[in-house]
């Protein structure tokens, strides 16, 4: 090898090579960049356990008059799910009877007629071990919006000195006490918030506890279904909107804007990751260039190699070698690099946000070493394929 | 039994040629295991072509050559790899050393592919042809025959059951040339190969056991 290396080396230009690195490292910290971005800030905006790639419209028909009730029909919700921009529907069942729940904050009793809703359990963006009811326990889980707890501390916390703020960990810790009433039963039951949501704003209790409780304190009375949520696929779709409007359905607003955050959040990465692409694309070219050069410039003694019984793949590996050093180093000085600057930003986004970021760097990494291989692949097969044409009988 | 047969070759620059008087060319001929060949020619009558055919470098020829009963035309490269590491060596007519390496360097860097002789062995080829001195110069820094006889300890060093000489001693003098047959011939009967050398005019002094005309 040693000898292989002192004969090719010799048209190997640290310029082209330079140029390329510095090139190549710049595209892949930007397009990797783009992507670490996207993965810190996505939680931010989409919610604690939001899908990629899917949004939701929570759509209800808007109050009338005094004594009226706007609610969905059966024909309404079919249309709905056969419409094309509908990915899925989900309907959100509400409590049909009599809740009053009481907590006891600070040694200060807190109480309140309240309501619940159920909708199926693959809608709710939190997960959670506890998220379950069984008949016959006391206890029920209930995720709230995670805006109530914000009205909580900023507002009667605020008002009163007897009232301290509590933080999301300490109200899973509270228990509320519920006393569900209806249809000659009365009951006392254990509630116990288990998440907060972005997405959903209402008291949200598992599908299968309100459908339990409907039938015992409601004795199943026909139940009227006043709001539905949507996963579609863009909640700006025309066709979605003139359907809405046409139909005289309001979209609830907290989703949609934390859509259009998600929207420009998508929107600013591709075009991150799009001068990224195209740094990168440049700077395989001028590596694809340089090597394809170095080959012709050192076409007779790689041909008498092969002419002496050298193999093709012996001849090519001090090329291939070039290229894998250069891409592996690439690599990590490029995760390297933005590990270093993610420290920079990542805590002035905790700070922002109110919580940890936990996104981590693994997609980052992930897509490094994939971009990596494909870069070396192609290099490789360039090369292969230049010393094959060499190789063959004239 | 190794063999090489040609059977109704010729180049195709020569096939339309109607006055073509040659023991090898559109004749059915055969180099067996363990005899020597001359092929004597005058230049431009394809003598460095037949090498550049029987060794697999072009393939522009007409008619059928067999290596061992096989057609070589339809060999792969990595078959041709093996041929030239084990089977074919080749002294080629232009040398084909690389310059900026050192003559230990050009004979380390087919050698080391199969490592058939000792250390000892080659430098005593070195002493012999009266190059030991330059060992270490690099091959661009030597004249044309120092460059030949280096060659010519390239081509020993690999296992092979043909070697091929293309006009070997075309640049040599009368004793350096008869330095040059002693080792070729110890190295042939050791190896048992087949020895097959082409001259313009001056060549080695052997006794071959078929000389063709080309």
């Amino acid at each position: 090898m040693r000898l292989i290396w002192k004969l090719l080396r010799k048209h190997i230009s640290l310029f082209e090579l330079s140029v390329f690195f510095v090139a190549n490292l710049i595209g892949m910290v930007v397009i990797l960049g783009g992507i670490q971005i996207y993965s810190d800030l996505k939680p931010l905006v989409a919610g604690d356990n939001a899908l990629v790639g899917n949004d939701y419209v929570v759509i209800s028909k808007p109050v009338k008059r005094l004594n009226s009730k706007s609610v969905f029909s059966a024909e309404e919700i079919e249309e709905l799910k056969i419409q094309d921009f509908v990915l899925r529907l989900g309907e959100f069942t509400p409590a049909q009877y009599q809740i009053f729940g009481g907590i006891n904050i600070g040694g200060q009793g807190f109480s309140t007629y309240m309501f619940f809703e159920g909708i199926p359990d693959d809608f709710v963006d939190v997960k959670s071990k506890e998220w379950k009811f069984s008949k016959g326990k006391r206890k029920v889980p209930i995720i709230i919006p995670r805006n109530y707890l914000n009205l909580y501390n900023f507002g009667f916390s605020q008002t009163s000195t007897q009232l301290p703020q509590i933080t999301e960990s300490m109200m899973k810790d509270l228990e509320l006490e519920l006393t569900l009433s209806g249809g000659n039963h009365k009951d006392k039951l254990v509630g116990k918030v288990v998440g907060f949501t972005d997405r959903l704003n209402t008291i949200l209790v598992p599908q299968s506890f309100i459908e339990w409780s409907n039938k015992r304190y409601a004795k199943g009375e026909n139940i009227e279904i006043s709001r539905l949520i949507l996963e579609v696929e863009n909640p700006s779709d025309p066709k979605l909107l003139s359907y809405f409007k046409k139909h005289g359905y309001v979209a609830e607003d907290k989703p949609a804007e934390s859509n259009k955050a998600l929207f420009l959040l998508r929107v600013g990465v591709a075009v991150i990751i799009g001068i990224g692409v195209l740094f990168s694309l440049l700077s395989l070219i001028i590596l694809t260039l340089s090597i394809y050069l170095l080959l012709q410039k050192n076409i007779d003694k790689l041909r008498t190699l092969i002419d002496i019984g050298y193999r093709p793949t012996t001849v090519a590996a001090p090329y291939n070698l070039i290229t894998i050093i250069l891409s592996v180093s690439i690599m990590a000085l490029s995760i390297w690099l933005l590990s270093h600057v993610r420290v920079l930003y990542i805590d002035y986004l905790s700070e922002a946000a109110g919580r940890e970021i936990s996104g981590g760097m693994t997609l980052t990494i992930i897509s490094g070493f994939v971009l990596m291989v494909g870069i070396i692949l192609f290099n490789m097969t360039i090369i292969r394929r230049k010393i094959a044409q060499i190789s063959r009988m004239q | 039994m190794s063999n090489i047969q040609l059977i109704n070759t010729v180049p195709e620059i020569f096939a339309e040629r109607q006055d073509l008087k040659s023991d090898i060319w559109l004749q059915d001929v055969s180099f067996e295991q363990g005899k020597k060949y001359l092929i004597e020619a005058d230049s431009g009558t394809g003598k460095s072509s037949l090498c550049s055919f029987i060794y697999g470098l072009r393939g522009d020829y007409r008619g059928t050559i067999k290596l061992n009963d096989q057609d070589i035309s339809k060999f792969s490269t990595s078959k041709w790899c093996d041929i030239r590491q084990t089977s074919i060596s080749i002294l080629f007519q232009d040398l084909r050393l690389f310059g900026e390496l050192t003559a230990y360097e050009n004979i380390q860097i087919k050698h080391r592919l199969h490592k058939i002789h000792n250390k000892r062995v080659i430098e005593a080829w070195f002493e012999a042809l009266g190059i030991a001195d330059k060992r270490n110069t690099r091959i661009d820094h030597m004249s044309y025959g120092q460059q030949q006889r280096v060659a010519l300890i390239r081509a020993l060093c690999q296992p092979f059951e043909f070697l091929l000489l293309d006009e070997p001693i075309s640049h040599l003098d009368d004793r350096n040339s008869d330095i040059m047959r002693d080792i070729i011939l110890t190295e042939v009967e050791r190896q048992g190969a087949t020895l097959i050398a082409t001259s313009i005019g001056k060549h080695m002094n052997i006794e071959y056991d078929k000389c063709l005309s080309l």
